[in-house]
């Protein structure tokens, strides 16, 4: 496989909206995730891990948050070598609607495939957290002579009713159902489903086809999933492609952060004995932009004023000046004052905890000043008054929140 | 009721010549000489098929092609141009057929027969 025969691209649209407040003011790509990520950051060292080097991102939502990162964070390239990462923001091109599904992205951009002609192109999702080797699938979708291939999560049966199932007979897809009451079982293993991750790779003619043919229907939602995968099956050469985990653990991880349940959740993860995903394996590296920050710090060591973190992850520049943080993931220039209790709990860029104040299972977007003697988190009757609460209880305070 | 076509075409004569042959066959015609002007006029009348020009002034009909396409997903569109290679741009294949420019209007009149029967 020759990587330069492959043009990834990027669908970076997704607007988020379960994932609200934190979707308030940037897509959902750019949401913060474990310390000093953002999400896209996934599928993007992803792809320069497989050998990808031809990278388009399609935004279209509050897309400056998105673009600053991938401005100051990705600029890694070298497009004299044919090396690039492009943002590609909806540019009505042709039409003068914005995209109206993932599809239509890819209608709209056609001009990029008519200049790049590549062999293959690999369509990604900018939601998603895992750990994956696209090369490997590339290399079976060739193998197979495969017109399609999709790449395949084994979840429960029980649980396979939310996603859009494939049956495969000898790996080939022989159907795909959205949200089926009756999910077909995988017949390597009665015991679970599998759904597609909405991870393609297609060959460019077929790519084309479909695309232009979906885009002359006046009934398709011009979707990838719900529509162009659907018509083509029976009609193409379909493969499934099993998911290779490059966390190498027993169960696989594959994350689409749907809610801010989700969000809590798989932060939380990471601060396990031995999270799921692995971001300190150096075989693997997720990169990300960081600004320049001095080293996180604790001080205080009394008895009754004392530092104290625990089972957390504290990104650069944070100061935990005698307070507990406990069970908690803190991104950059993050400051816990003394007595302060950090509990169970997300804090975004520059969150200033003040004294004796007390967090539970909260999640503080950036540019907050946590008055003195705070309590969230404790009592959601009161929290529900001022502030978005899931229905796992997290409390969520919005960027730039004023007390 | 006559099948109204839409035709886009930048040359007086031939614009002149398609409409004449194309009358004869029982169609209405409109005619417009560049794409922009296809753009407007689609907007406000309803055509059941367009005969489309590739090399045309002010908005060329690959482009054209690809506006009418966003705005009226399933018309049905055939490309009638003097070039073949334009036939490897992508958007081309939006069209419901690809026919080159010639003398006789027989392939023509029969491609439309078949589109609008």
């Amino acid at each position: 496989m020759n990587p330069q025969d492959v043009t990834t691209f990027i669908l970076a649209g997704g607007k988020g909206e379960r994932l609200h407040p934190l979707t308030k003011d940037r897509a959902k790509p750019a949401v913060p995730f474990g310390g000093i990520y953002r999400i896209i950051d996934f599928p993007l060292s992803n792809a320069i891990n497989s050998g990808l080097r031809k990278i388009y991102i399609f935004t279209q939502y509050k897309s400056l948050s998105l673009q600053r990162h991938i401005r100051e964070g990705w600029n890694i390239f070298s497009r004299e070598l044919g090396e690039f990462i492009d943002m590609v923001p909806a540019q009505k091109r042709i039409g003068e609607d914005w995209y109206q599904g993932t599809a239509d992205s890819v209608m709209q951009n056609m001009n990029i495939l008519e200049e790049e002609r590549p062999k293959h192109i690999l369509i990604l999702s900018g939601d998603q957290v895992y750990k994956m080797d696209y090369k490997r699938m590339i290399q079976q979708h060739i193998e197979n002579k495969a017109d399609l291939t999709i790449s395949v999560f084994e979840v429960p049966r029980q649980d396979a009713h939310r996603f859009g199932v494939l049956s495969v007979k000898d790996e080939k897809v022989v159907e795909f159902r959205e949200k089926p009451s009756e999910p077909t079982a995988d017949p390597k293993n009665p015991d679970v489903c599998l759904i597609s991750m909405g991870i393609y790779i297609f060959n460019l003619d077929i790519l084309i086809k479909r695309t232009i043919e979906d885009a002359k229907r006046t009934d398709s939602s011009h979707d990838f999933g719900k529509d162009i995968i659907p018509s083509m099956i029976g009609k193409e050469n379909i493969y499934a492609f099993r998911f290779i985990d490059e966390n190498k653990k027993d169960t696989k991880y594959w994350k689409d952060i749907g809610t801010i349940d989700a969000y809590w959740e798989s932060n939380m993860d990471l601060v396990n004995l031995d999270p799921l995903l692995n971001l300190y394996d150096r075989t693997w590296p997720i990169r990300t932009f960081q600004e320049q920050y001095p080293p996180a710090k604790t001080v205080f060591s009394g008895e009754e004023r004392k530092a104290s973190v625990t089972d957390s992850m504290l990104s650069g520049g944070c100061i935990i000046s005698g307070g507990k943080v406990t069970h908690s993931v803190l991104s950059s220039n993050v400051r816990a004052n003394s007595f302060c209790e950090i509990t169970d709990s997300i804090l975004f860029d520059n969150v200033n905890v003040g004294r004796y104040s007390r967090l539970h299972k909260v999640i503080i977007d950036k540019n907050v000043q946590v008055p003195q003697g705070t309590e969230v988190g404790y009592n959601p009757e009161a929290d529900r008054k001022k502030f978005h609460v899931s229905p796992n209880g997290i409390v969520v305070i919005p960027k730039n929140y004023k007390w | 009721m006559a099948k109204k076509i839409l035709l886009v075409e930048d040359e007086e004569n031939e614009r002149l010549l398609y409409t004449e042959e194309l009358e004869k066959e029982g169609f209405e015609i409109k005619s417009v000489a560049d794409g922009k002007l296809a753009l407007k006029i689609i907007e406000k009348e309803n055509f059941d098929l367009i005969i489309l020009d590739l090399q045309m002034p002010m908005m060329d009909g690959i482009e054209t092609l690809g506006s009418i396409l966003m705005k009226k997903r399933n018309l049905p569109v055939i490309i009638y141009t003097a070039y073949p290679q334009y036939k490897d741009q992508f958007l081309t294949w939006a069209a419901d057929a690809y026919l080159i420019k010639s003398a006789d209007l027989t392939l023509l009149k029969e491609k439309v027969a078949a589109i609008l029967k």
